[in-house]
């Protein structure tokens, strides 16, 4: 393998890692840091969301479509969640976290019972369309007759030549456009700014009239409704079962936690830099089993040195030099 | 200068859990009038103010805010009916900014179509040179006048002060004082203005409530302050 490939390759991880960490994180990194509520149903919340997208695309519906529908309905869902339980325990870390637990066991069995362990899979989108990279290629982007003719009739890669997938930069670019948009939202609009003044002092936000259940209510739902869009881009490319979101919260726990909850936005961004470099680097060079001890490492490390999260450390040094 | 009655409250009781810290207070509050509430420590006065706007529920008796019980009415409506609250410590989000800051109180007094920047730049121009600046960055006076600007904005009846003299330089004092008198004048606002700093009652109130142990044990004028028996008798001087 040339430098080039090598180079692209390891790139190419790191963008599919750091799409990863942000499409599982996002949404639960708005509700911990604007509710200090942890939610321990995030990922069945996620789960909705890839049940909404299956569901509506064995009925024909076009994947973008699905997916922004597995949006509006997790985040529909995540309203009723807030409106019934989670309310009652906002600012509990602790308490927050069990009764989240329990929703998300309840929620899992439900979807068990009403569906069945497993669900016929998904076509993942652009799946012809490959970026061909080294050898006698050097790079290319190919559909599938394009890519017939590299491996030719004997149907093999040609030597020193890598193929990728195309879908994972899509995810890539999604998960970056979601970023933006959830940064203009609480930066730009009057939402925002009300949802940031409810986060910093409740109190004078409720005095002030804004009503702070209401905010708190659109704050899940939105937190919700993400997770349910992230689901959905998830379940094109995994297996949807009920127990689908499980694999995602540990990490996103780990994303977030690390991120802190002083800056939702760029806590985030920083800590998906990290923890997505760190395990890039160790799955090139180990395995991908060592990839992720490496970056649960790499988040001790990280929480030891700053306990409050990088958001919170930055925050810290802001204020010493103030 | 004093019209109707604006703000009625009758045997009000209030406090934290059991602890009654308000017991059986009453009083009333004419339109245009600034009412300073002072007396020692700990004898409720913000605990008052906390309950008028809704943040502490109302134990027993009633609170009238134009002639309608407050009693049920949570503390954001209470805002939108204007009721304008500006708290000990000055209550900013001190992690916005001060325009930020400045258009969250606009739905003070309901939703007027256009806020009122120009008011806010009138009694306190120094804000339209900061509008970008980190709330939490101002100091101790502009912050001062920030939160007040920010209740200004919208479009308030009635103006409740909690310390405002706190943490500010005495050379300003004065001046807070003499805005609050400017915009009674200017703006037909009524204030209520906790406070312990003589200077600042003497600038700005026309009438001195005295609370002890959460109930009225006088009233006074400003002027009376002067005595210095009454003045250490009422203030924690």
């Amino acid at each position: 393998m040339d430098a080039f490939t090598q180079i692209f390759g390891f790139a190419f991880q790191y963008l599919d890692s750091a799409a990863y960490l942000i499409l599982a994180a996002l949404g639960l990194s708005i509700i911990f840091g604007m509710m200090g509520v942890i939610n321990m149903a995030h990922g069945e919340l996620m789960m909705i969301g890839a049940y909404i997208t299956a569901f509506c695309m064995y009925g024909g519906i076009p994947a973008p479509i699905a997916i922004l529908l597995a949006g509006v309905g997790a985040g529909i869902a995540g309203m009723i969640l807030e409106r019934l339980i989670i309310r009652h325990f906002y600012k509990q870390l602790l308490s927050s976290l069990v009764v989240t637990w329990g929703l998300s066991m309840i929620i899992s069995q439900v979807f068990l019972i009403m569906f069945g362990p497993n669900m016929p899979s998904l076509p993942t989108p652009f799946s012809d369309i490959k970026i061909l990279v080294g050898g006698e290629v050097g790079f290319a982007l190919v559909g599938a007759e394009g890519f017939a003719r590299v491996t030719g009739e004997t149907g093999r890669m040609p030597p020193g030549v890598e193929s990728f997938g195309i879908y994972r930069l899509v995810m890539f670019a999604v998960a970056v456009l979601m970023v933006v948009a959830v940064w203009l939202l609480l930066r730009k609009t009057e939402f925002g700014a009300r949802a940031r003044a409810t986060m910093d002092n409740p109190t004078m936000a409720n005095a002030l009239g804004i009503s702070t259940p209401r905010i708190y209510a659109y704050t899940f739902g939105l937190g919700s409704a993400l997770a349910g869009i992230a689901g959905g881009l998830f379940a094109l490319t995994s297996a949807i079962t009920p127990y689908f979101g499980a694999a995602y919260t540990a990490r996103a726990f780990i994303t977030v936690v690390v991120g802190g909850a002083a800056g939702v936005i760029n806590g985030l961004v920083a800590s998906v830099a990290a923890l997505g470099g760190v395990q890039t680097i160790l799955s090139n060079l180990f395995s991908v089993y060592i990839g992720f001890v490496g970056m649960i490492a790499a988040a001790f490390l990280i929480l030891l040195v700053m306990p409050t999260g990088i958001s919170g450390y930055m925050e810290k040094l802001r204020g010493r030099s103030r | 200068m004093a019209g109707r009655t604006l703000l009625n409250v009758n045997k009000l009781r209030s406090g934290y859990g059991n602890v009654a810290v308000i017991n059986g207070l009453s009083f009333d509050v004419k339109e245009g009038e600034i009412v300073a509430i002072v007396g020692r420590n700990g004898v409720g006065k913000t605990t008052l103010l906390k309950t008028l706007i809704g943040e502490l529920p109302c134990q027993g008796g009633d609170i009238e805010f134009r002639g309608r019980s407050m009693n049920a009415v949570p503390a954001a409506e209470r805002a939108q009916l204007g009721i304008g609250y500006v708290p000990q410590g000055r209550g900013l989000f001190t992690g916005l900014s001060v325009e930020d800051n400045l258009r969250l109180g606009k739905l003070v007094g309901g939703r007027p179509k256009e806020m009122n920047f120009d008011r806010v730049y009138g009694f306190f121009p120094i804000l339209k040179t900061r509008l970008s600046q980190i709330a939490g960055t101002m100091s101790g006076g502009q912050q001062q006048q920030l939160s007040i600007g920010r209740i200004l904005i919208g479009n308030p009846s009635i103006m409740l002060l909690d310390e405002p003299s706190e943490g500010i330089q005495p050379n300003i004092v004065q001046e807070i004082g003499e805005i609050i008198r400017r915009i009674r004048t200017e703006e037909k606002l009524t204030v209520i203005i906790v406070e312990q700093n003589l200077d600042l009652i003497q600038a700005s109130a026309d009438r001195c409530i005295v609370i002890d142990k959460g109930a009225i044990v006088d009233e006074i004028l400003p002027s009376d302050l002067d005595d210095p028996e009454i003045a250490r008798k009422y203030l924690a001087i």
